[in-house]
This record gives C-alpha cells, structure tokens and sequence, in this order.
C-alpha cells in the first residue's frame, strides 16, 4: 500500500505496512515543483504519473516505472491551436501570444482496463487530452478545447482548471470531465460531444441561480458499485445524482455550510462518500477542529466521523486532498494545505495523522496493493 | 559568435556549461540550444514561443525580458545569460 502525496514542493511516495496502521515517507522527488496530482496506473503495477508544475520551467508529465524511486519526463501536451511553433525573427518587437499556453496540469486519469494504453489529462486552460500510448503523445479532445462556449468560460480562482476526469467502468465511450467556473460535461461518444450536466446545482456566485454552464464544480466521485450514481462537492454545495450527471439533487444542507474542496468514494463501500467539510469564508475546517464527513446514500443521513477533541485546529484541504483505498474496511487518506496528512484504516473509525510534517499538500491519492 | 550561459537549474535539461553559437535573435539562440538539448524545449517559453513568467534573459548584463524578450536582435559578439527570476516561497 502507497500514499502519493503532491505537495507544494514536490512529490512524496509514503509505503504503508498491510494494516495501514504505519507509514513510511519516503525522500523528495520533483523537488521544489507543484505537483498537482499523483495517480498509479492500475494496469501497470508500479506505474506512476506526475502533473508537474514548475513555477520556472512549466508544466511538465512525469512518470515512475519503479514506484516512486526515480521519475523522468514523458511527453507534455501543448495548447492546440500552436502545436508548431513559429517563431517571428524578423519582427522588432515582442509578439504577442496568439493564445495562451498550457498553465499547469491538474489531473491525469488511467483508462479502463481494456484499454491498457490510455490515459487522459485534464489542464490549464480548460483542456482535455488524450493518449492512447501511454503518454508517449497527446491528442486534444476538440469538444472540451474547441467548445463553441469557452470563451465565455472564466477561470475559478485556482485558474482556468479541468481537474475531474471521470470514466464509466461498464463503457469506455461514457467519460465526465468537471471545470472550475464551468460546470461538469458528460460524453457518451468517446469524447467527440460533450454535454453540461449540472441540472440542479446551484451557482450562488452568478445572477442566474440555476444556470446551464458556470456552476464552480470542486470535484466529484463516481460510485465504485453504481457508476450511475456520483458525488459532488461544488462551490456552492454538496450534491448527489443517480442518473449519470442528468440531474443533481443537494445534500449538504443539513451540515449547514456545505462548502469544501473534495470527495472521495470508496470501493469497498457503496453508497458512502466522504466529504471534508469547509467554512466557506475562511476556506479552513470549521468549529476549530479537523472533520470528515460520511454520506450515507442509502439511509440518506450524515455522519461526522471526528470528535472535536481529535485534531484541533483550522485544516485546508484541496479537491484532490482525499482519497480512499479498495480494501475493506475502507482507507480513508487526507493530506492538509499545511501538511498534515491523516489517515483512518478503518473507514474513519480511527484517525492517526502520519509523523510527518510535509509541504502543502495539493493531492493525496493510493497505490492499492496488486 | 555569442557565448551562452544557463542557469544551474537548467543543467538537467541543457548544457552544463556555456555554449557558444550564431544567432540573429534570442528566438535563434533558443531555437538552437533546443536542437542541440530537445528536453529544453519549453522550458525557457512555453509552446506560444514568449519567454516564460520567470526566466529572465541578459544580453551583455542588460535584462531584456520584459522589453525585446525573445525578439531581441543580435548583432557583434554577445554574452547572453539565462537565469531564473528571484520568486516564490
């Protein structure tokens, strides 16, 4: 069992023993780099990839063949509409940019198992790529990054992010994307249409309360039992669907503030999702302690899985920041915005935080045993 | 012929040294440290071809970046530093 931790700093592997009850971090890599996201490949056992963001030297897909122990850079996808750059030696003055580049990469999502060599990469400016050889390149996905509304498309305050990249495990043609500031979009054609899918979900930040497009999605999981059920975590609250995104029904408001960043859905309980909470000003856990929240869909009850006795204090977390495993009972893994990383064994029964203090943790995610 | 430096952190993805080489403009000089180390490219500009927001190039000790940047003319004999700009936290 492995944590993959993104920080502020680099990227951290932290090797668990089998009953997840103690951790190892291991060295730095990426050192002094974002890195956004770090996913394992099912597929490929020890298989591992890096959104990197170089506050210097820009975005860049790394990957480790080896667990974590060394990494090097694969192909990096490009803004679409320059694939080819043309440098201009005969103008006087700087040029321009004719559009803008590829910011940061925020997410990359292994295909299916009948398809052991793709992968998709969600990135900065609300763009989606595809690679179906395992990164050696990358296509764009025309109906995201050619969209004939994007340009009314405005960046959240983390930027201009496609950071969900969802795939239905029963068709590899259905796959969801969700965009800061966009919305979420369902495909059933492989990606060559898009359509918003965010009936139902409130944008109290727009005049239209109820838009189309616009809604600031945070993230959403995909039931491991049912993919036609998800969670979301929007900025303006929590949701539930059980019809593949066609229409979202609010949960949160029993919570009271039902603002945060992430959800997470594990596969050893169906019907459970896990939430972190946040006040919506302060963007910091509430009531002065850490909290996790517990969605039963079938009771349709919450359950707060901390007392407040347990880890007091003010805790950000991000959209990838939580994460569950597939053993059961179920992990539950949260990595803060000032590096504490918590972690619960027995689906947040017990919490224990890894003796660690690590950078800011921009994204936790597991390698789950073969 | 222009005598090219880049900085430490570039080390792992270009020359460990200085190079030196003739170009017209920056646009050249980076169009050739590319063909010569193809992990360099879009490190310094992103894929639109500008400079990225912090690198910052020196021709002769004078910081052009901000003003000619890549377009930058050439001409003599120039020493041409790339460094990373003083940021983050």
């Amino acid at each position: 069992m492995q944590i993959l931790v993104g920080t502020r700093k680099g990227t951290y592997v932290v090797e668990g023993d089998g009953r997840r009850r103690s951790w190892k971090v291991g060295s730095l890599s990426h050192e002094g780099s974002e890195v956004f996201h770090v996913v394992a490949d099912p597929r490929h056992p020890g298989d591992l990839y890096a959104a990197v963001n170089s506050g210097f030297w820009g975005p860049m897909v790394q990957r480790s063949r080896n667990g974590g122990r060394s990494w090097s850079e694969i192909a990096t996808p490009l803004t679409p509409a320059r694939k080819e750059r043309k440098p201009e030696f005969n103008s006087d003055s700087p040029s321009s940019p004719v559009t803008r580049p590829v910011n940061n990469l925020w997410h990359i999502e292994p295909g299916l198992a009948g398809e052991p060599k793709v992968l998709y990469l969600g990135a900065d400016p609300h763009l989606l790529f595809r690679s179906s050889d395992l990164g050696k390149s990358w296509e764009p996905i025309a109906a995201i990054n050619d969209h004939p509304d994007r340009k009314g498309w405005a960046p959240g305050f983390g930027g201009a992010c496609l950071h969900t990249i969802l795939l239905d495990p029963r068709d590899a043609r259905r796959l969801y994307v969700g965009m800061s500031s966009v919305g979420t979009f369902r495909s059933d054609d492989g990606g060559a249409s898009f359509r918003p899918t965010n009936k139902g979900v409130m944008a109290p930040f727009l005049p239209t309360k109820y838009p189309e497009t616009g809604q600031c999605v945070h993230h959403v999981a995909i039931d491991a039992a049912d993919p036609d059920t998800f969670y979301r975590q929007d900025h303006g609250g929590m949701y539930v669907s059980h019809n593949r995104m066609d229409s979202w029904v609010r949960i949160g408001k029993p919570l009271g503030d039902d603002f945060g960043f992430g959800v997470a859905s594990p596969a050893s309980a169906p019907g459970k999702a896990y939430f972190v909470r946040l006040d919506g000003r302060a963007r910091v856990t509430g009531e002065g302690h850490f909290q996790v929240h517990e969605w039963n869909d079938t009771t349709r009850r919450w359950r707060k899985l901390l007392s407040p006795k347990a880890f007091p204090g003010h805790f950000g977390v991000q959209r990838e920041g939580i994460a569950t495993d597939n053993l059961d009972p179920a992990g539950i893994y949260v990595g803060t915005t000032t590096g504490q990383l918590f972690v619960s064994p027995d689906a947040g029964r017990s919490w224990r935080l890894v003796p660690f203090q690590f950078p800011g943790i921009h994204s936790v995610s597991v390698a789950n045993p073969p | 012929m222009h005598e090219v430096h880049l900085d430490s952190w570039l080390r792992e993805f270009g020359p460990r040294g200085s190079e030196r080489l003739e170009a017209e403009s920056i646009a050249q000089v980076l169009d050739l440290l590319e063909s010569r180390y193809p992990r360099l490219r879009y490190k310094l500009r992103d894929e639109t071809g500008e400079l990225r927001r912090y690198v910052r190039v020196f021709v002769d000790g004078k910081d052009v970046s901000a003003t000619t940047g890549v377009a930058t003319r050439l001409t003599g004999d120039r020493t041409i530093d790339f460094l990373h700009s003083i940021a983050g936290g």
